[in-house]
């Protein structure tokens, strides 16, 4: 509590932010005096003064003189003045309003200054370079686009269709103030305005009606985050994974997110064909869209409205968190592999295909035991991984000769003894 | 969409299950609309041909369509959506079957087993025509 309050008694308000990119440009740049954008939070009074208007919102806009002349920007009649001096190590900035000097100016740090915090631990150089691809910009890949640029991935390519909706926003990251945009905008803005200088490409398109395009973006990512709520579009990514040989993080939450499962793709690893032909894996997910699912048949056609309002069934954001948590912690130690950084240690540790996480005991959890005294019991709120056989005969990530894949194939011999042989003199007969 | 790989895959699983090559022809492949069109008898001995599309096959559930309008018991064409009936909507005049949900669908699923199913689905449907009964007396709802 004291801490809190001599913090607060020493800050001389209002906070002034320059951005240090922009003054070594302007600085650098040999132009003259410059008028630049100021943006102030209302009622805040954080004000960031930028030599060009930024790509995302702040507020409130005012207009601000950046200058190398002292007496320029100390005249009364000019309201907000940068005055830029160079320095043997660069250029610093003094601020005048109305002529009087303002004490509190601070620096929003330059490109390779910005995420020095994380060196140790992550291999910064090597995440710049990186591409990831987010398939699906909901509750998941919102959460995971924002702490990939955190962590400092350099290249992003968004993919989604949809637009902010109001029912989005309790799980979303977006506020109610973008409802209404496209969801590659919305999380381009957010992705910028974690890493100003990550590379945002937008692509807000149904990828099952654009397969080309598909295939030509993961073929140039180094991995692809798939967030998406239909296993059609699984499916399609997952073949395009194994065409260019990229890596893949599924995942997603059953019903009222009483728990999920995240499936890691490594090139000549199961795939998730693989994994949904293995037996354990169930096909129930969480519905919470209705829109959505009908388009992608999770709610069949002839449903009512009404029957359909008691599918759609929505969890807990903090339920979808540890979810997205993992599929970010695998998709950096992927991106990383091999690069001796401070997560190194966790390639001897996320070496599963396939996890499974619980947050309540409930439906498809309900036999597993209470936390208190589980033992070796499996329980809530804790992973559980598995290694995952890959299928040789597998029809998706088949390396073997076509006819193989028959082995893997659903051949309905069942069906075949219910219908008997009633074939005899039976002819095609095909309209044009 | 089916590539050749597929394709021999399919033959061969309708080759397993005894369909005979004469009853089928994969139409208009190397296109971006190819399909299967496919005979299928009762066992009471009426015909119908069955056009399985296959443009997003395997990892979509393919359209399935009766080549013509059929009618249920009263004489009304079965071109809507119907849960009882098991039927999507109709396009181009042809009668749409339901034959399986999205939860159970998965690219492993063989041509030879759509067929199967719709092969029940005319056998319900005859059932109907004969009783009156809703196609769903017959066909537990399709997974
Ligand atoms: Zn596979």
């Amino acid at each position: 509590m004291e801490n809190i309050n001599m913090i607060l008694e020493q800050e001389t308000l209002p906070l002034y932010f320059v951005d240090k990119q922009e003054l070594d440009d302007y600085g650098r740049g040999g132009v003259g005096s410059l008028a630049g954008v100021s943006y102030e939070w209302e009622g805040e009074q954080v004000v960031h003064l930028r030599t060009r208007p930024a790509r995302h919102a702040y507020g409130q806009v005012g207009q601000v003189l950046f200058t190398r002349d002292p007496a320029q920007a100390m005249s009364a009649s000019v309201p907000l003045a940068v005055l830029v001096t160079e320095h043997d190590n660069g250029f610093s900035a003094t601020v005048y309003r109305h002529g009087e000097r303002q004490d509190n100016v601070n620096y929003i740090p330059a490109r390779d200054e910005l995420y020095s915090r994380n060196k140790g631990i992550l291999e910064l150089n090597i995440l710049e370079s990186k591409t990831v691809a987010i398939v699906g910009l909901g509750s998941f890949g919102s959460q995971i686009a924002i702490e990939l640029a955190k962590a400092g991935v350099g290249h992003f390519k968004l993919l989604d269709f949809d637009r902010v909706e109001l029912h989005n926003l309790a799980r979303h990251t977006c506020t109610a103030s973008e409802l209404g945009r496209l969801k590659t905008d919305a999380i381009a803005d957010a992705v910028l305005g974690k890493n100003p200088y990550a590379q945002v490409e937008k692509f807000p398109v149904d990828i099952n009606k654009n397969l080309s395009l598909l295939d030509a973006v993961v073929r140039e990512s180094d991995l692809v985050i798939v967030a998406t709520d239909n296993n059609t579009s699984r499916f399609n990514i997952n073949d395009a994974l194994v065409r260019h040989g990229r890596v893949g993080i599924y995942g997603r939450a059953i019903t009222r997110a009483e728990g999920g499962d995240v499936f890691r793709y490594r090139p000549g690893g199961p795939c998730y064909t693989c994994l949904v032909g293995n037996g354990t894996f169930s096909g129930e997910e969480e519905i919470t869209n209705e829109a959505s699912a009908r388009r992608n048949g999770q709610i069949p056609a002839y449903m009512s409205a009404a029957d359909a309002q008691t599918v759609v069934q929505v969890g807990l954001s903090a339920d979808i968190q540890p979810l997205c948590n993992l599929m970010v912690k695998l998709a950096l130690v992927e991106l990383s592999r091999g690069a001796h950084s401070g997560i190194t240690s966790l390639e001897q540790e996320l070496v599963y295909d396939y996890y499974m996480w619980a947050n309540r005991r409930e439906r498809k959890y309900a036999n597993w035991h209470a936390l208190p005294g589980a033992g070796p019991m499996p329980t809530i709120l804790r992973w559980y991984g598995a290694r995952i056989e890959r299928n040789t005969h597998c029809v998706a990530c088949r390396s073997t000769q076509s006819t193989e894949i028959v082995a893997d194939m659903d051949q309905g011999e069942e069906y075949a003894r219910q219908l008997g042989d009633n074939y005899d003199g039976l002819e095609l007969e095909v309209e044009d | 969409m089916i590539d050749n790989d597929r394709m021999n895959a399919e033959v061969a699983v309708f080759n397993f299950n005894r369909v005979p090559q004469n009853i089928y022809r994969f139409m208009d492949m190397g296109t971006s609309k190819p399909w299967l069109a496919i005979a299928a008898r009762t066992n009471v001995g009426n015909t119908y041909t069955l056009r399985i599309e296959l443009d997003k096959f395997p990892n979509e559930i393919p359209k399935v369509f009766v080549t013509r309008m059929l009618t249920t018991r009263s004489g009304a064409p079965m071109s809507g959506v119907s849960a009882s009936m098991h039927t999507l909507s109709s396009e181009n005049g042809r009668t749409r079957i339901c034959h399986y949900g999205s939860q159970a669908w998965n690219p492993r699923v063989t041509l030879f087993k759509i067929y199967a199913k719709c092969r029940l689905w005319l056998e319900a449907y005859e059932g109907h025509r004969a009783t009156g009964r809703d196609l769903d007396y017959w066909l537990k709802h399709q997974a």
